[in-house]
């Protein structure tokens, strides 16, 4: 009973992970179509600003709110730089820049801080055990769980409260008309981007926690596993996004525990054969983006 | 119209095509002689490259040998992605299954009895040469080929870029794996060297001619019909899904082939030396050099390969010049590659090479119709029940009605109008008559076969079809292509088809234009376009949605010429979709007019011109007020 307590606690938490990362894949989707694999760049650049600052003695709370800002910055930062010239590019075409943008960024990584995991001091605190009568929760995952539920809450209500969120949604649906309003479309991207960087802000420190140390490859691995939560999810569908990443999340965790020992080693062949399988039954995924296009 | 006096007429007009057969030619065989020859010209082009930095480099033969190597790989990956328009991501994951089953099979039964104790017994002892250990990975690959293209190649998009991208780490996470075939994670050594420049030449020349006449066969043809536009395509006759699996199939064999010149040549190399990295390398060398061409393909790589092998150096040395000391750089070569790939992105979207394939100089009369024999069927009178019957269709959007419990018949020869305000539900029902979506109830019948429920491809080959209200061509094909491609549903053969496509040009004056790409053409050469592309799958009914789309009154004149000497000439059943009421009344024998998607009027136009209920729909009625 415990030990199934544990697992879904562990699934949810990886899940949460998941969802944040492919709902920041999903928000700049959504508006300029664009899969940013660079991402996961952004999630190792925060990782790398936590390590920073920790070292140089800054409280925790106040390393992961610099991490955020200092990366919602770059991802604009980035913007501005490879994506705003290619506007005219395709979604292959975007894509592949956003491929070459991850790769120059992990070389940056590489050259700037060196190719050697780091590792990072995270408080005593944070190792602990909560104690349930027979059932022992970690404090990471439990943390990263409420952390998950605060953003996507925050996420929730800047999109449905607030007049940029309320014009992103717009854009999401077309931003050429966002454009013919007369509203700023420039500044619709730039804030997509802002909050993706938050979002990856907030999943590596999530990561970094579980793991306890950053290299210059960070953000590759969960990326791309977001990648495919947004696509299960529907690309482009917030919900979507999440539910895939969720999804994806409980699916690993229980390949891990349902496979025999000798089959562990191939869980992710397993989750991506489903993968390919879940899209032939849905190609647009599971709760896919609403589009009014004509034929 | 008279047939008699065709040159009479200024304005381009469908009779012509009679006096256009002066010249004979373009035997089917000049066509493939053409593409061989084309392909023989970038090989020797090739060949003569890789030989001079054979002969003139320091190292050379290493070089060109990596080259061609290298080509080889871009060359499998330019079959499917530069054809089906879908970048394959999973192709460096195939080139290392083809170097493991290569090994396994050329391996000394001493070195593998060492390196791999477990095998199974009937993968032990081969020690093939290299020749019959490539026909093995050939046949290996056309199983890997069927299996992972079933799913894949139902799939288009982003859903099957994203699965090659699962593919190549599906591969990656076997190949680590199944330690008992390849050692695992750790390096799988005592692989004979046996990629000479004799093998490697003949590989990649036998590849560029394979990828070269990949591109002009006829499932290449119809593939790159689906990857400038599958709803077009599979109006026409193509299912997406069948070429797509050809063209998967072809293409992992090609790569598993490339991967084992590869093993075979690095003699040592692990499952991370197939994975994204090597990725990224293959899909910077086609997308720099140009997606859409062999051409392309081979430009690309012979560009990439060139820096790569420049930053590498670069990155090796320890100081610059020899004049001051460097810090040691990493990833200089991914940072190279990013910036080409982004510039070309950026500045050049289509590639260095573009759309054409280099081609040679050829006779001018190449594109003279065959015959002068008409493409119509000879006017196959049917039987008289013939006809194309709707009922009862219907079509909901949630909560709205598009198309409401519509039924009518349309018989061969007679054209019907069909006419609504705008948001009427004309679109859609055209879209349910023709499968492009599916309705909740009613049926289509033509000449007795029921073919609601059925692919659109199938529809079309029972004798549907129809054109797009938003023109939708093979943008980055030539016109001529764009009509080959929708003739190959009658006839298998690709010189028939081409044959068919010239006299159908013919006929609608495109052939001056016909070697253009058609993203192109002006307005009035789209629109004709699409109508000879339309009758090339020798249709029994054919719709035409909004045809007068954005023309003047003198082109809207000659529209209506051409509609009627269609239904002459070709002897079908037309349904016209209009908002020109003046064309509609002026070409119809019949009119249907609809309204909120239910049917509110039928008859000859000057009834319905007079119909209470339809100048209502029009102008709103007197009274509502």
């Amino acid at each position: 009973m415990d030990l199934l307590l544990q697992h879904v606690i562990n699934a949810v938490s990886l899940g949460g992970t998941y969802a944040l990362l492919s709902l920041g894949l999903a928000i700049v989707f959504s508006i300029i179509g664009l899969i940013n694999f660079a991402h996961g760049e952004l999630m190792t650049a925060a990782g790398y600003t936590i390590f920073f600052m920790l070292a140089a003695g800054v409280s925790l709370p106040l390393a992961i709110v610099f991490a955020i800002v200092a990366v919602a910055i770059l991802a604009m930062g980035i913007e501005r730089v490879a994506f705003r010239p290619m506007r005219k590019a395709d979604m292959t075409g975007l894509l592949i820049t956003s491929f070459a943008m991850s790769m120059i960024l992990q070389a940056f990584f590489q050259n700037a801080i060196g190719a050697r995991p780091r590792a990072v001091a995270m408080p005593e605190a944070l190792s602990g055990v909560v104690n349930l009568g027979s059932v022992h929760l970690g404090i990471i995952p439990l943390m990263s769980i409420s952390i998950t539920v605060v953003a996507l809450v925050a996420l929730n209500l800047f999109l449905k409260h607030t007049v940029m969120g309320i014009t992103m949604r717009a854009a999401a649906e077309d931003i050429d008309v966002v454009r013919l309003l007369g509203l700023k479309a420039g500044r619709v991207v730039a804030t997509s981007f802002a909050v993706s960087g938050v979002l990856a802000a907030t999943a590596a420190f999530l990561w970094v926690a579980q793991r306890g140390s950053v290299d210059p490859l960070m953000g590759f691995v969960p990326v791309l596993k977001a990648f495919v939560a947004t696509i299960v999810g529907g690309l482009g569908s917030l919900t979507g996004a999440v539910a895939g990443g969720m999804l994806l999340g409980i699916v690993e965790v229980l390949a891990q525990v349902v496979l025999p020992p000798s089959m562990v080693e191939f869980r992710d062949a397993f989750v991506l054969g489903f993968v390919i399988l879940l899209l032939l039954v849905r190609p647009q995924g599971l709760l896919p983006a609403p589009t009014g296009r004509r034929s | 119209m008279a047939e008699a006096a065709p040159l009479k007429g200024e304005k381009p007009e469908i009779g012509r095509q009679a006096a256009a057969g002066e010249g004979l030619a373009a035997p089917r065989s000049l066509e493939r002689a053409r593409t061989f020859r084309d392909a023989a010209a970038l090989a020797a082009l090739v060949l003569a490259g890789a030989g001079l930095v054979y002969f003139l480099l320091p190292g050379g033969p290493r070089i060109a040998t990596m080259f061609l190597i290298y080509l080889t790989a871009v060359l499998s990956l330019s079959i499917y992605s530069g054809n089906s328009g879908i970048t394959s991501f999973g192709h460096a994951a195939f080139l290392g299954l083809g170097a493991y089953v290569s090994a396994i099979l050329t391996m000394q039964p001493a070195v593998q009895a060492s390196a791999l104790p477990h095998l199974p017994e009937f993968l032990k002892g081969w020690a093939l040469t290299y020749w019959p250990a490539l026909v093995a990975v050939i046949g290996a690959g056309v199983v890997v080929g069927l299996v992972t293209g079933a799913p894949l190649s139902r799939l288009n998009g982003g859903a099957a870029a994203i699965s090659t991208l699962a593919l190549l780490i599906i591969v990656h996470v076997i190949l680590v794996g199944a330690r008992d075939f390849t050692r695992g994670s750790q390096t799988f050594y005592g692989v004979p060297r046996l990629t000479t420049p004799v093998v490697v030449a003949v590989v990649a020349i036998a590849a560029v001619f394979v990828a070269r006449w990949f591109r002009d066969s006829a499932t290449g043809v119809k593939l790159r019909a689906t990857r400038d536009n599958e709803v077009a395509a599979e109006a026409l006759g193509i299912k997406a899904s069948r070429v797509r699996y050809g063209g998967w199939i072809l293409s992992v064999v090609v790569g598993m082939a490339a991967g084992s010149l590869y093993g075979h040549f690095l003699g040592a190399f692990s499952p991370k030396d197939f994975y994204f990295s090597f990725t990224y390398l293959l899909v910077a060398m086609l997308i720099v050099g140009g997606f859409f061409s062999v051409t392309g393909a081979v430009v690309g790589t012979a560009l990439i390969f060139a820096v790569v092998q420049i930053l590498r150096q670069a990155e090796g040395q320890s100081s610059f010049l020899g004049l001051f000391p460097l810090p040691p750089l990493f990833g200089l070569t991914e940072v190279g590659l990013g910036l080409a790939l982004m510039l070309t992105i950026w500045r050049r979207p289509l590639g260095l090479a573009g759309l054409s394939e280099l081609s040679l100089p050829w006779g001018a009369s190449r594109l003279a119709p065959a015959r002068t024999r008409s493409v119509a069927p000879a006017a196959a009178p049917g039987t008289a029940g013939d006809r194309l019957e709707i009922s009862g269709l219907s079509c909901r959007f949630g909560g709205l009605k598009a198309v409401d419990d519509v039924s009518f018949s349309v018989r061969p020869g007679e054209i019907l109008g069909l006419i609504g305000p705008n948001g009427a539900g004309k679109t859609t029902l055209v879209n349910l008559i023709c499968g492009q979506i599916a309705g909740q109830a009613g049926a289509v019948v033509l000449n007795g076969k029921t073919v609601s429920g059925l692919h659109p491809a199938a529809r079309a080959d029972a004798g549907l079809a129809r054109t797009f209200q938003n023109i939708r061509l093979f943008e980055r094909m030539t016109v001529l292509e764009n009509i080959t491609a929708a003739a190959l549903l009658r006839t298998g053969s690709l010189g028939a088809a081409r044959e068919k496509a010239i006299a159908l040009a013919s006929e609608f004056n495109l052939l001056d234009i016909a070697d253009r790409i058609a993203g192109t053409l002006p307005y009035g050469s789209r629109r004709r376009l699409e109508i000879a592309r339309a009758l090339a799958t020798e249709p029994k009914y054919l719709l035409l949605d909004e045809p007068a789309a954005g023309m003047n009154p003198a082109e809207t004149e000659a529209l209506t010429e051409e509609i009627k000497a269609i239904r002459d000439r070709y002897g079908l059943g037309l349904i016209v979709i209009e908002h020109d009421i003046p064309l509609i009344m002026r070409v119809s024998d019949r009119i249907v007019v609809i309204n909120r998607g239910a049917k509110i009027a039928e008859g000859d136009p000057a009834t319905v011109r007079n119909d209470p209920a339809v100048i209502e729909a029009y102008i709103g009625s007197r009274n509502s007020h």
